[in-house]
């Protein structure tokens, strides 16, 4: 339809919230998943405690604003990807689609985004508030993992784009490993790694402690925090780095300055060995958590090792990154090395074992990276909700008021074709 | 990529360990180096990254050496960290290497799950002496690579490993 306005793109996740246009390359906006109201300290009900008088409820803010609000509450609606307290969700939303993405939302179709394994229920609820609180024309909600796949569709060939393929989101708190064959996701076979962003910051931080003194110790994370995003990277072998350092200080080491937020007195540390070890724990995880030990390459490999026999060759032949914390350099280059290391040693073995009459066809291994990694999921939404055929996959309202928000239960598979 | 493992071999013993030669001016058992890295270059080259790792596999016999030196760069770093000058570091190396140490199969030795005990008199002093050896050597050659020639000062790029704790074992008694 010529003349449609775009649709609405919005991907709550558990520490931001990415929201725009469909058809943009970048979000609109990227807040804080967070909202701050008015709780009244009573014991009891929370619905009970938040009733206030007049117009209270409409008593609220969201993102940055809504962080560090005296006399507020701030409330992260989303726990672990799953929308947790949904009365907040519907205010939070509220103010995405007014207040920052300035839409109205009768105009636009919707596409929402959910976690791997979200439940039917939760997709009904999103429908009651989409359909029923906002009276959205259409709704489409789309599972991360998918759209991530089609994310990468940028950096290859129009021929080559298929919904097959291992994702690997990596965001602040938590690392999933999931498998997607033909645009539905493998459920049984997903993992989660607890090494993420933060704990990269933290081991960058105990890094730091150790050796650094001008640091202030209120300013120590922010500090980690920054190292790792502007130098941090991913090595080939750690022992030739520290050696790489040691002979040629000027070349590697960075300074970091910095100004204390109390004293205004400005501030440096040296950076050095922490660039390389701090996204090394990806790959080591016994450097930062005792408990687990398992190599990221390695679960990738059991993943695709308890999938279905006929999907595994395409599920290796593409690995596709999303999320902040896989935007280390070299990260792409050194997972494809060490997961073609895994596979390539159990071919051998196989061939070993058959007394060298079986020859196996070598595993394809392939580990994609492209430059909407950061926010890939959003762009992946983005990009399919800019085609005709969303249109034609979208609950539209009239489906909704014929038939209930069961319908929302199932959203089918779109886009391979195109 | 586990953790890095010794290349070096020797074709004797002593208890579990191997016997490999060292370059070093020290009196003891190993055998003349021939120039060429030994035990302690490669210990000391992958010291920065071992010493990260909480769990190590042996593979061979002069993994146990590379472990032991390992072990013993974190008790000289501890100490070097008080140190004010080259010089006086240099001292406490030396004390620090002749001073009373467990050896395998001694109650205060940590690695005794992985170490075999001296089985004579005579087995245990050669272990002993060969030890003292290894500890000499070590500590004079790092006292060249870790004080900054500039401020000769104990330099930080090495003294930020002190507090790490290699397969969470220490040559150190607890509080120590």
């Amino acid at each position: 339809m010529a003349g449609r306005l775009p649709a609405c793109v919005i991907d709550p996740g558990t520490g931001y919230t990415k929201m725009g246009f469909a058809g943009n390359t970048e979000p609109q906006f990227i807040i804080p998943s967070a909202i701050a109201i008015k709780e009244s300290a009573k014991v009891g009900e929370k619905s009970q405690r938040r009733l206030g008088k007049g117009v209270d409820d409409l008593d609220f803010f969201i993102g940055d604003e809504a962080i560090d609000k005296p006399n507020y509450a701030c409330k992260y609606p989303v726990r672990h990807g799953i929308v947790d307290d949904w009365d907040l969700m519907e205010r939070f939303l509220e103010q995405t689609i007014f207040k920052y993405l300035r839409a109205e939302p009768e105009d636009h179709y919707f596409l929402l985004t959910e976690p791997p394994l979200n439940t039917p229920e939760n997709r009904e609820y999103t429908a009651e508030i989409m359909f029923e609180t906002f009276n959205v024309p259409g709704l489409y909600i789309a599972v991360q993992a998918v759209l991530a796949l089609a994310a990468s569709w940028t950096s290859r060939q129009v021929g080559e784009r298929t919904l097959t393929g291992t994702v690997i989101d990596s965001g602040d708190g938590v690392t999933h490993v999931i498998p997607v064959a033909e645009g539905y996701v493998i459920g049984s076979c997903i993992k989660h790694i607890p090494i993420a962003g933060r704990d990269i910051t933290y081991f960058v931080q105990q890094l730091l402690r150790e050796r650094e003194t001008g640091i202030p110790p209120e300013q120590s994370l922010e500090t980690a925090k920054a190292i790792k995003e502007r130098w941090g990277y991913i090595c080939p072998d750690i022992a030739k780095e520290f050696t790489k350092y040691d002979t040629d200080p000027g070349k590697w080491m960075k300074k970091y300055d910095g100004i204390n937020a109390i004293t205004k007195k400005p501030f440096s540390a040296d950076v050095g060995y922490e660039r390389f070890l701090g996204p090394e724990v990806f790959f080591h995880p016994e450097f930062s958590n005792p408990d687990f030990t398992t190599p990221i390459s390695e679960t990738v490999d059991i993943v695709i090792q308890n999938c279905p026999i006929d999907v595994r060759r395409p599920l290796y032949k593409n690995i596709v990154l999303s999320g902040g914390s896989t935007m280390f350099r070299d990260f792409g280059r050194r997972l494809q090395r060490d997961v073609k290391r895994i596979v390539d040693a159990r071919l051998k073995i196989s061939e070993e074992l058959s007394g060298g009459r079986i020859k196996p066809k070598p595993i394809e291994t392939q580990v994609i990276s492209h430059h909407m990694q950061r926010y890939a999921v959003w762009f992946g939404g983005s990009m399919l909700a800019s085609t005709p055929e969303f249109y034609q996959v979208c609950h539209t309202k009239a489906d909704y008021d014929e038939h209930g928000p069961s319908i929302c239960r199932h959203n089918p598979v779109f886009g391979v074709m195109s | 990529m586990p953790a890095y493992h010794s290349s070096l071999s020797a074709p004797t013993k002593l208890g579990n360990m191997a016997l490999l030669p060292i370059n070093t001016k020290f009196k003891g058992p190993s055998p003349p180096g021939d120039g060429g890295p030994d035990i302690i270059d490669e210990a000391l080259q992958y010291f920065k990254a071992n010493v990260f790792f909480r769990t190590y596999e042996i593979k061979s016999e002069a993994d146990r050496v590379l472990i032991y030196i390992t072990l013993y760069i974190t008790e000289c770093l501890k100490k070097l960290q008080r140190c004010t000058s080259k010089e006086a570091g240099k001292k406490d190396m030396h004390s620090l290497a002749i001073a009373n140490f467990a050896i395998p199969g001694e109650p205060m030795f940590p690695l005794n799950a992985m170490y075999q005990k001296a089985t004579s008199k005579a087995e245990a002093d050669s272990m002993r002496s060969y030890l003292t050896q290894i500890r000499q050597e070590t500590g004079k050659r790092l006292v060249e690579k870790a004080f900054d020639p500039a401020t000769d000062k104990p330099s930080k790029w090495w003294m930020c490993f002190a507090k790490r704790k290699f397969m969470e074992k220490s040559l150190s008694a607890p509080g120590q």
